[in-house]
């Protein structure tokens, strides 16, 4: 405890050694849920379930299979009357003793949550760089008010307006639709991309459109030709952000969707196999679903710790 | 977009400000101001959203005395505050030692720490999913590695209702501790190292170094952490709904979880608004009195 006091610039080789010596065993201690949801993807069934946890196990892809697939069981004497299966997934579910019925939702799930995520992302970027633009160069009333306002938005508990909103959505029939769900994740976000974008748009130089406007760009064409081209890091970052917020939304989703605009964090738990949760399968879809979050993540790591903070701590 | 600049050329900066700020406003009063009124309407309702022909009577506050004066309300609290306390103190204490190693800088320090942050950008309901599995006590590997060091024999994490309180504890843990790091670690690089170097020279051991130089200045950023995550944690539904979905019995049902079963299985609108109303105004009133003593930490 003592060392830790020491400026980084002078700390000594050994401890320097032990420090990235507990990271090292932090970080492979705590990637070890996902890397074992990744592994379990790739298990069959009874492989899943088997004690102690298999660690080597031979690789399948009948978690895939069976995450796109609804698949029913059959009789051996019906299976062997069938003619030989064209593709190799078939021919995985024939030597489970079932058929292929048809795809599953999980792909119309996965789709959604694209729509949604991408739709809410622009929309919630394109007004929140504006208003962030007037609230970072115009004086503005109460700018101050404004900004705690727009701040406490995200303080209400998601399910405290979940019953209002969800009123109101059947009043004006947007329960259970994409639109619906892109105008709330949207508002959401707003809060995010007003705080991130106005703390970017301050670290523009007013010099920039001041110099263009003197060139005879009006205000409006200063903003989009100068400074958001300026902004673009930061609206990028932005951008990533809200459509992180928009894929791992939960309780409005669970709340508001069912058949039509449901996204993937409600379906993926109820993916059930024979006798019980299909733990590959779920570990196919949740693999699937992770994946594109820690690429952004990696994408996003300077920005990381302004985003988390709505812009309060910057590096 | 050209059109549309050309047409808004002779506008004045004050148009422009309310043009641009309009939208964003219009929304956030739409979707989230108007639903909290709403809200803050029924809350003084016997309304039940599923019984739509059934006449709405005015009750007053008999809501809000209804939800203080009951026993179960305050047990759900407990069961949050249990949740809140626990969950920022181990993130606390963990997240600010690995920011303190973290912040040796070693080779390979920024691939580590983005390593490490990757649970918390996960779906918190998809991580519950999983964890399920993890929390198997038949084929779970978190109870495998468990018995591996100390054989407890067979023991179930999420179905017992002494240990799932804590199994929520421990998920959130392991989901959030990097959060706290990350803010930690941006406040252990605002230190100036002439600060040290200056202690040095009055000879200063390490540890007065740490408790005076190195933990002041890293305490405001710790706070602000915490900040977030307590009022998160105060919120938390996502990932317990999935985790334990508030069971065995109730032993984990938090305020959310709770008011989602009041809301949305058993439809009473008008109280469950009301229960809302109540948490709401507790987050914003901790929260509040938070600020007010992080800024006078931060001052002195």
């Amino acid at each position: 405890m003592m060392d830790t006091s020491r400026s980084p610039s002078e700390a000594s080789g050994f401890s320097r050694k032990l420090a990235a010596t507990i990271i090292i065993v932090y970080m492979v201690v705590t990637l070890i849920p996902i890397s074992w949801m990744v592994a379990t993807s790739f298990k069959s069934v009874d492989s899943a379930i088997s004690y102690p946890p298999e660690v080597f196990f031979e690789p399948s892809l009948e978690g895939y299979v069976n995450l796109f697939t609804n698949r029913s069981r059959q009789p051996k004497d019906y299976l062997d009357s069938l003619p030989p299966p064209d593709t190799w997934y078939e021919e995985l579910v024939r030597s489970r003793e079932m058929v292929i019925t048809g795809p599953s939702k999980f792909l119309p799930r996965y789709s959604n949550s694209l729509i949604i995520g991408f739709g809410a992302t622009f929309f919630s970027v394109f007004l929140g760089s504006l208003a962030a633009y007037a609230l970072s160069r115009f004086k503005v009333p109460l700018k101050d008010d404004l900004l705690f306002f727009i701040l406490s938005t995200r303080m209400f508990p998601p399910i405290a307006v979940a019953v209002p909103i969800f009123i109101m959505y059947r009043k004006l029939g947007l329960g259970d639709t994409h639109v619906g769900m892109i105008i709330l994740y949207t508002v959401v976000n707003l809060s995010l991309s007003v705080w991130l974008l106005k703390g970017f748009m301050d670290e523009i130089p007013r010099e920039y459109e001041e110099a263009a406007m003197i060139d005879g760009y009006s205000r409006m064409q200063a903003f989009f030709k100068v400074v958001l081209p300026q902004a673009t890091t930061g609206i990028a970052a932005t951008a990533i952000f809200c459509m992180i917020f928009s894929w791992n939304e939960y309780a409005f989703a669970v709340l508001l969707t069912q058949f039509n605009a449901q996204t993937a964090p409600p379906f993926i738990p109820t993916i059930i196999g024979e006798g019980g949760l299909d733990w590959p399968a779920i570990g196919a879809g949740t693999t699937l679903f992770l994946i594109p979050v820690m690429i952004f993540t990696v994408v996003l790591r300077k920005h990381l710790l302004r985003g988390i903070t709505f812009g309060a701590v910057r590096k | 977009m050209k059109s549309a600049v050309k047409k808004f050329k002779g506008l004045s900066d004050k148009a422009i400000a309310w043009i641009f700020i309009a939208p964003t406003l219009i929304l956030l009063l739409a979707i989230n101001i108007y639903p909290l009124i709403y809200a803050i309407r029924m809350s003084f309702t016997n309304f039940y959203a599923n019984k739509i022909g059934r006449e709405v009577k005015f009750v007053g506050l008999k809501n809000y005395k209804k939800i203080l004066g009951k026993e179960e309300i305050w047990e759900k609290m407990q069961i949050t505050a249990h949740f809140v306390c626990w969950t920022l103190v181990i993130q606390a204490l963990i997240g600010l030692g690995l920011a303190l190693l973290l912040n040796k800088k070693f080779k390979g320090n920024e691939l580590l720490t983005t390593l490490i942050v990757l649970p918390m950008m996960l779906s918190p309901a998809v991580v519950g999913v999983f964890w399920t599995y993890l929390y198997n006590p038949q084929v779970g590997l978190f109870n495998y590695v468990v018995n591996f060091f100390y054989d407890f024999g067979i023991f179930d994490m999420i179905g017992s209702s002494t240990l799932a309180p804590w199994s929520i504890v421990i998920v959130d843990t392991w989901m959030w501790t990097p959060f706290t790091m990350l803010i930690c670690l941006a406040g252990l690089r605002s230190i100036p190292n002439y600060l040290y170097e200056a202690a040095e020279v009055d000879r200063a051991s390490k540890w007065q170094q740490f408790i005076h130089i190195t933990l002041p200045s890293v305490l405001p950023f710790l706070l602000l952490a915490l900040l977030f995550r307590g009022i998160e944690n105060f919120k938390m539904f996502d990932l317990v709904a999935e985790l334990t979905s508030g069971g065995p019995g109730s032993a984990t049902e938090l305020a959310s979880i709770n008011l989602k079963r009041e809301a949305f299985e058993k439809w009473k609108t008008g109280y469950s608004s009301a229960f809302a109303v109540i948490l709401f105004v507790t987050i914003f009133g901790f929260g509040n009195v938070y600020v007010k003593v992080m800024n006078k930490i931060k001052d002195r």
